[in-house]
């Protein structure tokens, strides 16, 4: 392989791993944007949701990558994983925001966020106490397949990756810009207060974008674990902490900062590997951060100033 | 302040349980019980092959319970788990404090574990401090022998950290020696895990491998906690190495495992003793772990027909297979055991000093030949068994013991 083939190659890498982080930031954007909260629970949310994922999965008899699924059958039993993952990740957050969050509702300071991050320590105990310590072998019913373009070599799990990212960020935009739900999503975010007073029902915004933005982290976990074919406790706090990063990165509060930072932190990864050493990433990717948020303290998409006072 | 104040808590604290303990021995002369502590990560990623140590730990520890005891005591056992769910693997600062916890315990008069040398770092000064030995069957990290490390891991002064398998200093350079004899490697691109036996067994390796005239194309870490190893791949696939060696664990290892096969074939794929074991086997599974090598730091001794009633004995009382590791961990106790019963048939107390000397002047018959340690606790026999995995689809796919394939000893370098 050529310099430049291998960067290209990183950036294949790159975009896969940006399109999942992407869609795990648009979880923290979502949120931060209306109750102006980090839900680090959504670190874990993500990891609970790789595991049910693999359950339903395995529920259709795939184990392991032994079976390899073709045409109908392979879109139909990705298509049940993808939809019973999102509603049961969905679902999650929705009973999180109601049971631990919406009673701290209107209590200042840091109690909702100190909040979540014991919910992430619940859910991280539950899996760890359930289903054990061990790496999972995830299942994977995708064929393998490789396109040789060029110098770069794309796998149909990449490209999966990044049919399944764009279709849900493209619907979320559409539901956010052209729905009358989100409408309301995006007059509480500009200001909670007087939304409500416009008659905009601010608990089923807040349901709803717990809702979305867990179903979002429940499509990426399942992603992760096809694309890795691995899943284990832990997998939540590099991923989630990533995409928190990406999502400050991008602005947040803001749905394309979110995609955009996603891509950004998964390009500078593998680049950034590439170029100088992988024991650097992290130090390169809070770098890059830290740089950002002194020129630009809003993020690349954020708004200038907070709007509450 | 705190820890002036800690020193006298902890030395008045002491003299109360030296006169408890006096007082009990008097009173309960019937009835005496010694404790070994077992200090091993049955938290995180390397818990199924902890639990495999155990369990080979426990069998002559039963066996000999089952026997009456040793020398007229009791053994007792009190079990510790230093792994946490936040590292996910084992923790060192946990391990320290699993350290203080047997050392502060006066019944406690010799340890078996840790399983991992990072673990064994943080244990060694404090084990040192209280006297107290431990004997690990499988952490191999040779910088807490060293006596050119002795103020570090022994302040001490005498040897507490004994081992029943071998060191680093014989694992990395051996297979490096085995690379270039057997399997003929002219390239390779080295990882480690970023750990403390991972770092030292990649960089033993390393320097072996360049003194063989093998041409080494870079060597970077893995951080076990990332989940994309892609970057690291594709670098690797545009060195186009001969082969890989990678010098970690289990947690970082079944990803590389996975995340390796099939964008770079053709590569012979080699590590140590942390890619032996069942959660190598169970994590990545089959095709892709198959063809790796791993070596252990100790004699293959599951093929050995003197292991048979063992080997039946353990599947019979646990049902699963024992690894490599379950036998120097049953070793271990043996020594252990053996060192308590010579102590007590000398009419001495069987005090911690008294079996630490004991198990520096072994000479044990057990599973994997006559054990003897030399004056820094390292084990005399030095053999680095290779394997190599193969499926065999007539086993459960994460049996060890079926799924290795033993394919010969390591050279040592001349």
């Amino acid at each position: 392989m050529t310099e430049t083939g291998v960067l290209l190659q990183q950036v294949v890498n790159g975009l896969s791993l940006g399109a999942m982080y992407a869609l795990l930031a648009i979880g923290f954007t979502l949120v931060y944007g209306i109750l102006e909260l980090i839900n680090f629970a959504h670190f874990n949310v993500f990891m609970v949701a790789s595991f049910i994922g693999m359950w339903a999965l395995q529920l259709l008899g795939i184990s392991g990558q032994s079976r390899v699924l073709t045409g109908l059958a392979l879109a139909g039993s990705l298509g049940f994983a993808f939809v019973v993952t999102m509603a049961a990740a969905g679902v999650i957050g929705v009973v999180i925001e109601r049971v631990s969050l919406r009673p701290l509702r209107g209590v200042g300071g840091t109690a909702g966020m100190i909040t979540t991050i014991g919910v992430s320590y619940i859910l991280f105990n539950v899996i760890l106490l359930t289903v054990g310590a061990g790496s999972e072998n995830y299942p994977n019913p995708l064929p393998v397949h490789r396109w040789q373009l060029g110098q770069v070599v794309v796998e149909l799990k990449e490209v999966l990756i990044w049919a399944v990212s764009l279709i849900l960020m493209a619907g979320l935009h559409i539901f956010v810009s052209r729905t009358r739900l989100g409408k309301a999503m995006r007059a509480t975010a500009q200001d909670a207060e007087a939304a409500r007073m416009m008659g905009v029902d601010v608990d089923r915004v807040v349901v709803t974008a717990f809702f979305l933005g867990s179903a979002l982290a429940g499509a990426a976990a399942l992603i992760f674990g096809l694309y890795y074919n691995y899943t284990s406790f832990i997998i939540g706090y590099t991923a989630g902490l990533r995409a928190l990063t990406a999502a400050v990165l991008g602005g947040i509060g803001s749905i394309p900062g979110a995609m955009v930072g996603g891509l950004l932190i998964g390009l500078i990864e593998t680049l950034g590997g590439q170029l100088i050493a992988v024991r650097w990433t992290d130090v390169i990717i809070f770098s890059i951060l830290v740089l950002v948020l002194v020129f630009v303290p809003a993020g690349l998409f954020g708004r200038a100033a907070p709007t509450k006072s | 302040m705190l820890s002036r104040r800690a020193i006298i808590l902890s030395l008045s604290s002491a003299a109360f349980a030296g006169v408890f303990v006096g007082a009990r021995g008097r009173l309960l002369a019937a009835d005496k019980s010694v404790t070994i502590g077992i200090n091993l990560p049955f938290t995180g990623a390397d818990a199924h092959d902890a639990e495999l140590i155990k369990d080979g730990a426990m069998l002559a520890i039963d066996e000999a319970s089952a026997a009456g005891g040793v020398g007229g005591y009791k053994i007792e056992v009190m079990q510790l788990d230093d792994g946490t769910a936040t590292a996910g693997q084992y923790d060192p600062a946990q391990a320290a404090t699993n350290a203080r916890k047997m050392v502060g315990d006066d019944s406690v008069v010799a340890a078996i574990g840790p399983q991992m040398s990072g673990s064994g770092k943080a244990m060694s000064p404090i084990l040192s401090q209280g006297g107290l030995a431990t004997i690990t069957p499988s952490s191999t990290n040779p910088d807490i022998t060293n006596p050119k490390f002795a103020a570090q891991y022994r302040p001490g002064g005498k040897a507490i950290y004994f081992r029943t398998v071998t060191t680093d200093a014989y694992q990395g350079p051996n297979m490096a020696n085995y690379f270039a004899d057997t399997l003929k490697v002219k390239s390779v691109y080295v990882l480690d895990d970023s750990g403390a036996y991972g770092v030292g067994l990649a960089n033993a390796f390393e320097a072996q491998a360049k003194k063989r005239g093998i041409n080494v194309l870079g060597h970077d870490q893995l951080n076990p906690k990332e989940a994309d190893y892609t970057t690291t791949r594709t670098k690797i696939k545009q060195l186009n190495p001969d082969a890989i060696y990678y010098g970690g664990v289990a947690q970082a290892g079944v990803k590389l495992v996975k995340q390796a096969y099939d964008i770079i074939p053709n590569v012979i794929k080699a590590g140590g003793d942390g890619v032996y074991g069942a959660e190598i086997l169970k994590g990545a599974g089959f095709p892709a772990a198959q063809g790796w090598y791993a070596t252990i730091a100790a004699p293959n001794v599951l093929e050995n027909p003197d292991a048979a009633p063992f080997i039946e004995h353990f599947v019979k009382k646990y049902g699963q297979q024992p690894d490599n590791y379950s036998i120097t961990a049953y070793d271990a106790a043996l020594v252990i055991l053996d060192a308590i019963k010579r102590v007590a048939a000398s009419g001495k107390e069987v005090t911690r000093a008294a079996v630490r000397d004991a198990i520096q002047n072994s000479h044990v018959k057990t599973l994997q030949g006559e054990v003897s340690f030399d004056a820094n606790g390292d084990i005399e026999n030095r053999v680095i068994s290779v394997f190599q995995i193969t499926h065999n689809d007539k086993y459960p796919s994460d049996d060890v013991l079926h799924q290795y394939k033993y394919v010969g000893v390591a050279p040592a370098s001349s």
